[in-house]
């Protein structure tokens, strides 16, 4: 797990943040991990295969997520149902597929999975197989975490 | 929903994106709106209905002004257009063929949601930066 693949999340995250929610992100600090563990209540799962493999994790508080689809929607959301989670997915989904895109031009072709969303803080996702980075970002309305766990099957 | 930041320099586009964000918003409404499921479907179905022919007009009519001012992205932008029109299509089929579910309708508001403020917040942008850049024609 190379530390070069954490950038494009964090540059994707700030773009993504800046149009959708007006908001600033900033990076905490880095920490390695041996498997991908959910720390906050509202969480999406995305797979990444191709020239990279793996799994991300976003991982969100809850009071973060309403807040966060509370402004998109320009009404107040109180629960994670089905569409506050789709909402979240979808955004995760977004500042994948640009992170991706932006690895591609560094000659990393790849692909990613449907967003899986689930909440709670329960139990790990045994399908790393390498240690993740888990990178904080902090926003004036929260910090939530994105685990990355990618390696290249090439070595 | 609409922002008077995503104003791209044509009335005529700059006010279907308003609509757009409006309909987009009472749709939300009518899908999460406390109450029973039966008595929101209406207002559901009617915006369904109303938002997938109002995309096709949208769409067209942003291609048509990117072709007048020889915006250098429209192939791209086309192509994206196309993608979520089919997306919209595909939706509208399934719900005739296994009616209207709740959760089904849930998810897909929250991406047609989405959708829109990135695709204008991003995207259409592009087009409004290119006409400033022309010295501001429609
Ligand atoms: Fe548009
Ligand atoms: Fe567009």
């Amino acid at each position: 797990m190379k530390v070069e693949y954490i950038n494009p999340f964090y540059k994707a995250t700030l773009d993504v943040f800046r149009i959708m929610l007006n908001l600033d992100v900033q990076r905490g600090q880095l920490r390695a991990v041996e498997e991908l563990a959910p720390v906050s209540e509202a969480n999406v799962v995305i797979g990444v295969t191709g020239d990279l493999r793996g799994s991300l994790l976003y991982s969100f508080p809850k009071e973060m997520a309403l807040e966060m689809v509370t402004t998109m929607a320009g009404m107040p959301m109180s629960k994670l149902d089905a569409f506050v989670c789709s909402a979240l997915g979808e955004v995760a989904n977004i500042i994948s597929g640009n992170a991706v895109t932006m690895l591609a031009s560094s000659s990393l072709a790849c692909q990613i999975s449907p967003p899986q969303v689930f909440i709670g803080t329960q139990g790990s996702l045994s399908m790393a197989t390498e240690k993740a980075i888990v990178v904080p970002l902090i926003t004036p309305i929260g910090t939530f975490e994105v685990s990355v766990s990618l390696s290249s099957p090439q070595g | 929903m609409w922002k008077e930041h995503y104003r791209i320099g044509s009335e005529l586009i700059d006010s279907q994106h308003h609509e757009l964000f409006d309909r987009v918003a009472s749709f939300i409404r009518a899908v999460q709106e406390e109450g029973a499921w039966e008595e929101r479907l209406d207002q559901v179905q009617a915006t369904l209905e109303f938002m997938k022919e109002y995309v096709v007009i949208h769409f067209n009519d942003e291609e048509a002004l990117q072709r007048e001012i020889g915006y250098p992205g429209l192939e791209k932008h086309a192509a994206v257009h196309a993608a979520f029109r089919e997306e919209i299509r595909q939706f509208a089929q399934r719900v005739e063929e296994e009616g209207f579910d709740e959760e089904k309708v849930q998810e897909f508001a929250a991406r047609v949601m989405t959708w829109l403020i990135m695709h204008v917040g991003r995207e259409d942008q592009r087009i409004g930066e290119f006409i400033r850049s022309q010295g501001g024609q429609q």
